[in-house]
């Protein structure tokens, strides 16, 4: 059982501009269960301020001599 | 005659036993007489397919071949595009697509000779299987048609299992090459990102995505990766490095190699079964008496790089599909939608902190492995189950083996490591640090040919489709030598209750009929 609720889970659902049917958004409620325990384990804690992301921004990579 | 490896054939070719046309006929001939089980094909081009052989006979008759790959038959996973060739990606949304332009790959192995037998079923874009509500049915196991392939590049295993095609290319973003390889009991390398080009392959992941290939044997994934590798201008990620001699490892032992096993990835954070377990004991057992120095290795849980891969997967394939998924939604199968929307109800700091959380898995992957050449653990958790027994979440419920190597980009490898209580082979998973392609393969072919597991093919030519299905059926799993067994046997059975049917009396009762009072 997520720990979201169902109503917030519509207005996220909402959000992403897909139509579900009450049928779908049940569903994939029930799957969502399985997501937030995911989303817990990659934020944040203690993580070092200045950790970057696996992908920087390079800029060379757009030098117009190498493009 | 039984469909032999890419290096027997290109040895077969050489000394002109059989002819690149026979080859590739004998290939057809298998696919119309098997693939209505196996479901592996969604197109068969035989006039491409014949003509690519045409062309190479003639160049050995002229004794210009391209190599050990010519002549091979081969095909593409169906996200591949193909030039004048249907690409659907398994999806409705595709059905009827046909691409101006070959990917980068599909045009690397056609330059290198290769024969192209038509386009292969995947998992819908590459993430939502087994799915039987899309245009195409799913692949089948070839080791028993009642049970799944896995996914995503499930024609793939199914058709390089079945000994349909020689080898095949297959994509991994999260395990999509190494799980049917796993499950179909077949050799399949993810190789280090950005080694082969994704240019012209539909996308599911920018940044997880692998193009690679699937075949019987090790030695031949190094074929194929020969010609698939190299720098590509077209994709931002391709990797502008000179490409090494990936077989330069292949017959070699492994004596003097540090070999670390992720024992507890396997046995605490995903318990396998015990003919996984099994395998993997058998290969360091083999690698040991070979000469290497086994050690044991520690690394973050699975579930760790499973999150960190599923949410930087689904956020950025719910980006790429955000269009069809608001105007189209119910257009995909039900599995892949249900899937992919994940992405889209996660916020810009989930896939951020993902990103983040990837970067330290890759230095903590790193920094454990310092010592050791190659790291090994299961490469699927147990053997296949049937395909009607899979789970909406299946694999959202247990971490696979399989995501590390996606989130570190290193390449790895899964190969045959013996069979489960099924009859379904199981299977074990080498990785190697980035580049290290030609260490890996000589790790993995050194266990491969001393288990002597490639003799064995599954014997899908010896069930009729009326007996796979009445075991189907009766939940039976019988293992290759009982199933050779069965058309006989069930001969032998509808014959004496067809001499028990003749003509009787209307009215004659049966011997047991029911009696009132019972023994009164």
């Amino acid at each position: 059982m997520p720990k979201t609720s169902l109503q917030d889970f519509e207005a996220m659902v909402r959000r992403t501009g897909v139509i579900l049917t009450t049928a779908q958004t049940e569903h994939i409620y029930e799957g969502w269960g399985y997501i937030e325990p995911m989303l817990e384990r990659i934020r944040a804690h203690g993580r070092d301020r200045a950790a970057e992301p696996a992908h920087i921004f390079l800029p060379d990579v757009f030098d117009a001599e190498k493009l | 005659m039984q469909t032999p490896t890419i290096a027997e054939a290109a040895t077969l070719l050489a000394a002109r036993k059989i002819s690149p046309v026979e080859l590739a006929q004998q290939c057809l001939d298998k696919i119309e007489a098997v693939d209505s089980k196996l479901n592996s094909f969604i197109v068969v081009a035989k006039e491409r397919a014949l003509q690519d052989a045409r062309a190479a006979e003639a160049r050995l008759m002229a004794g210009t071949t391209k190599g050990k790959l010519d002549g091979i038959p081969i095909a593409h996973k169906d996200i591949y595009g193909t030039r004048g060739i249907a690409t659907t990606a398994h999806s409705k949304l595709l059905q009827g697509w046909v691409p101006t332009e070959d990917a980068f790959t599909v045009t690397k192995l056609a330059e290198a000779g290769t024969v192209m037998l038509g386009k292969l079923a995947t998992h819908e874009f590459a993430f939502g299987g087994p799915s039987f509500d899309l245009p195409w049915p799913p692949a089948r196991n070839p080791w028993n048609p009642a049970h799944f392939t896995s996914g995503s590049s499930s024609g793939t295993g199914a058709a390089v299992a079945a000994g349909l095609i020689l080898g095949g290319t297959g994509s991994d973003t999260g395990g999509s090459i190494r799980g049917p390889a796993a499950l179909c009991g077949i050799a399949g390398i993810k190789p280090t990102y950005g080694l082969c080009s994704r240019s012209g392959i539909l996308p599911l992941a920018f940044s997880l995505d692998h193009a690679g290939p699937m075949a019987w044997t090790v030695e031949d994934c190094a074929l194929l990766l020969q010609a698939m590798a190299g720098h590509d201008p077209a994709d931002p990620a391709s990797a502008n490095r000179d490409i090494p001699d990936f077989n330069a490892g292949i017959g070699r032992d492994v004596k003097g190699l540090r070999i670390g096993v992720v024992r507890h990835w396997h046995e605490t954070d995903s318990p396998v079964s015990p003919a996984v377990q099994e395998g993997i004991n058998s290969a360091v057992a083999i690698w040991r008496d070979q000469g290497a120095e086994i050690v044991d290795v520690v690394l973050p849980s699975l579930y760790e790089y499973q999150a960190a891969n599923f949410v930087i997967l689904t956020v950025e394939a719910f980006s790429l599909h955000e269009p069809w998924m608001r105007g189209r939604f119910n257009d995909y199968g039900e599995l892949l939608r249900d899937r992919m929307i994940m992405g889209g109800l996660m916020a810009g700091t989930d896939y951020l902190q993902a990103l983040r959380r990837r970067r330290e898995l890759c230095a903590v992957t790193a920094a454990a492995a310092k010592d050791v050449d190659v790291l090994v653990t299961a490469g699927a958790a147990a053997e296949a189950p049937r395909i009607d027994s899979i789970p909406k979440w299946t694999n959202l419920e247990k971490p696979g083996f399989t995501n590390p190597f996606n989130i570190t980009g290193w390449p790895a490898i899964c190969v045959c490591s013996g069979f489960g209580e099924g009859g379904l082979p199981v299977s074990v998973q080498i990785a190697a640090k980035p580049f290290q392609e030609p260490l890996l393969f000589q790790v993995a072919d050194a266990f491969e040919k001393a288990a002597g597991l490639r003799g064995i093919r599954p014997s899908l030519s010896a069930t009729p489709p009326h007996v796979a299905k009445g075991l189907a059926d009766a939940g039976l799993n019988l293992l290759p030598g009982q199933l050779d067994l069965m058309p006989e046997m069930v001969a032998e059975l509808a014959a004496g209750a067809a001499a028990l049917k003749g003509a009787r009396p209307y009215s004659q009762d049966p011997a047991g009929v029911m009696h009132l009072p019972v023994g009164g």
